[in-house]
């Protein structure tokens, strides 16, 4: 699978493209912060400080004047008072409505969004690919049939499908137990990190058709090959072929896909989480939603970081998947997802 | 075969992925938790009432009498009741359908008018600054959330500027339509409606704009290298005539493919802006049924949406087999 070539194209390309090095940077930097969030955050991202609500990031500290009117001695004067709301050392992003630390929930969200994106993609490619492979191996009416249900999974919106199922089947999430915390290494973090299960499932439904199409398509075409004929006509078993010859052969551009659909599933998991259908409310997306209350008095910080920290695991998944099509086969149509 | 003989085809296809959808949603009534009846009746329902809805929806009948009664109320433009909310649902749905319609289509435009050319630019003006900046461009675009691109609009451009509205549909389009004959003044309801459909057809259309520029560029930059527009600048065709009539067209052929795939997309997303900007159409529709758990209204939703897809992908795939000679119509 991993053939000496395929590692030289992708060393080829790496050195040539800048933007794969960019996109390589970000990809590892998010996993990083994910994998050791306990370590990264500088406070509890559940921990509220009602004195400490509201506080803007560093560097933008501001002046609030505010203006009221008073009765004094039978006359009214208006009295402008100047407030100095000043930034927080101690928040270097700022604190939000309950006064938690915005720099701790940007490092939480990114294991939210990271495995919602990981587990979502390989869910819908453990069932899409297999159905795809057979589709397009065995063709005739298994393939007619797959292919008509994918096209009537597409008439429905991944989003739409996604609220619908979450709305029926309500918001179940898992408690782990965060492993540094129970092995002592980072007091006072969460014990327990909530993952969103019923938002995993929903977003590996709504998306496995997209890994059945592309499987079938290699499939279709992987089958009529000399060395498919030749194992058959050596009496090599269906389940044998399609193990050890056409999913080998059609790994290239499913993995690639999957870099597609990691983005785009981060995409709906945030979309998911703003409107209020995830599990978790330790998400981007939930901290968009509830900053959106504060952008009209000026607080764009709350809404806006987050939004920040989503584009850029998006902008570096997207790059690293740039990098593995131009690598791996330039032929591949590049845009599918979503 | 003929052009008319393959619409007809695509119809007929297209009838049997819509009965696929009405399926799928019948089927969705049962994956909810307990009776169907949980999912239609309000929660504060009467035993009556839950009675009276089990008889409605044919629950003492077996389930292919089920299945037949909800398709012939379907057929009859029947889409059931909503007793949460007291109305009728198709009613309801259709009510919402134009804006949402709108807004898409307004999304759509923006993000052509201003993809495609962006697309050539880039692709004829390789690795220039005008390349690197429309290549940037898309690249956030794919990668922006578009509630969030909206409220960070609505905070920069409505809030802080007072160049937009931040919420709301105004008189819509038809309102505009109706300024050209009726008495209101026309420049002023163009200008009103202009405020209101601004942002959120951009935060709707901007995740388009960014995907078409680089498919656009991507298909130009291999049309350009090709032996056909070699010899037709050979042949000494003025450039501009080589680009946009030769190239640029056979570049659409594919553009066009995905822009249908993606139209999905293009629905959840408007679901999803509409709820940034409280536009009153089916997806704020969608997340209201969802919250007030009025099945029956969501179930009318879910087919107009499917519903749509595939109407608007049989017109995709006319304008393709307009657009390309080549191709075959099976």
């Amino acid at each position: 699978m991993v053939s000496p070539r395929v590692v030289r194209n992708l060393k080829k390309e790496f050195r040539r493209s800048a933007l794969a090095k960019v996109g390589l940077v970000l990809v590892v930097g998010v996993l990083l912060v994910a994998v050791f969030a306990p370590f990264v955050a500088p406070h509890n991202p559940t921990e509220q400080d009602l004195d400490g609500k509201q506080l803007p990031p560093i560097g933008f500290s501001k002046t609030v004047e505010e203006t009221s009117s008073e009765l004094v001695d039978g006359e009214v004067r208006t009295v402008t008072e100047t407030t100095r709301i000043e930034a927080d050392p101690q928040h270097p992003l700022g604190t939000d409505p309950l006064g938690r630390d915005m720099l701790s929930r940007i490092v939480y969200g990114a294991r939210t969004s990271l495995l919602v994106g990981v587990l979502g993609t390989v869910l819908a490619a453990a069932v899409g690919v297999p159905v795809g492979l057979i589709a397009g191996y065995k063709s005739g009416r298994v393939d007619d049939a797959l292919m008509r249900f994918a096209d009537v999974s597409l008439a429905f919106p991944s989003l739409v499908l996604a609220v619908a199922l979450i709305g029926l089947w309500g918001r179940a999430a898992v408690e782990l137990p965060d492993p540094f915390v129970s092995a002592g290494l980072a007091p006072g973090m969460p014990a327990t990190f909530t993952l969103p299960g019923t938002v995993i499932v929903v977003v590996g439904i709504v998306n496995w058709v997209w890994f059945a199409r592309v499987a079938r398509g290699e499939a279709l075409s992987i089958r009529t090959e000399e060395y498919v004929k030749a194992a058959r006509a050596l009496g090599g078993s269906d389940r044998g072929i399609l193990l050890s010859h056409v999913l080998p052969n059609a790994i290239t551009p499913i993995i690639v896909l999957g870099t597609v659909q990691i983005a785009a599933i981060i995409l709906l998991e945030s979309a998911l989480s703003f409107l209020g259908f995830s599990g978790t409310t330790l998400s981007w997306g939930f901290d968009i939603a509830q900053g959106r209350d504060y952008i009209s008095s000026g607080q764009w910080w709350i809404a806006g970081i987050p939004g920040f920290a989503i584009m850029l695991s998006v902008i570096g998944v997207n790059l690293l998947g740039d990098w593995l099509r131009d690598a791996l086969d330039p032929d591949i149509e590049g845009e599918g997802g979503g | 075969m003929s052009v008319a003989r393959f619409v007809t085809k695509r119809v007929v296809q297209g009838v049997g992925v819509v009965w696929g959808v009405v399926t799928v949603v019948f089927a969705l009534r049962f994956v909810t938790p307990g009776s169907p009846v949980n999912a239609v009746a309000p929660l504060d329902a009467s035993q009556e009432t839950r009675r009276a809805i089990a008889v409605e929806l044919g629950l003492d009948q077996p389930l292919y009498v089920q299945y037949l009664q909800y398709v012939g109320d379907l057929l009859r433009g029947d889409m059931g009741f909503s007793y949460v909310r007291g109305q009728d649902v198709a009613r309801l749905v259709f009510l919402k359908l134009p804006a949402t319609v709108e807004l898409a289509v307004a999304a759509t435009v923006l993000a052509i008018a201003i993809s495609i050319p962006l697309g050539v630019l880039s692709a004829t003006r390789r690795n220039q600054p005008a390349d690197y900046l429309a290549t940037l461009f898309s690249l956030g675009g794919i990668s922006t959330p578009n509630f969030w691109l909206g409220i960070m609009m609505i905070l920069v451009l409505a809030v802080q500027l007072g160049l937009f509205q931040t919420s709301g549909r105004g008189v819509g389009f038809p309102g505009v339509l109706a300024a050209v004959v009726g008495p209101e003044p026309f420049l002023d309801t163009l200008l009103s409606w202009l405020s209101y459909i601004t942002l959120p057809a951009i935060a709707l259309g901007t995740y388009f704009t960014a995907l078409i520029t680089r498919l656009t560029r991507s298909g130009m930059l291999d049309e350009l290298g090709e032996a056909y527009v070699q010899a037709t600048r050979a042949k000494g065709l003025p450039e501009t005539l080589v680009r946009y009539k030769h190239a640029l067209r056979n570049t659409l052929i594919p553009v066009i493919t995905v822009l249908g795939l993606q139209l999905g997309t293009l629905i959840g997303g408007a679901v999803i802006t509409e709820a940034v900007f409280s536009w009153p159409g089916l997806g704020t529709l969608v997340i209201q049924s969802i919250n007030l758990r009025d099945w029956p209204v969501l179930q009318g939703c879910l087919v107009i949406i499917g519903t749509s897809f595939v109407v608007v992908n049989i017109v995709v795939d006319t304008l393709y087999a307009h657009l390309d000679p080549g191709v075959v119509y099976d």
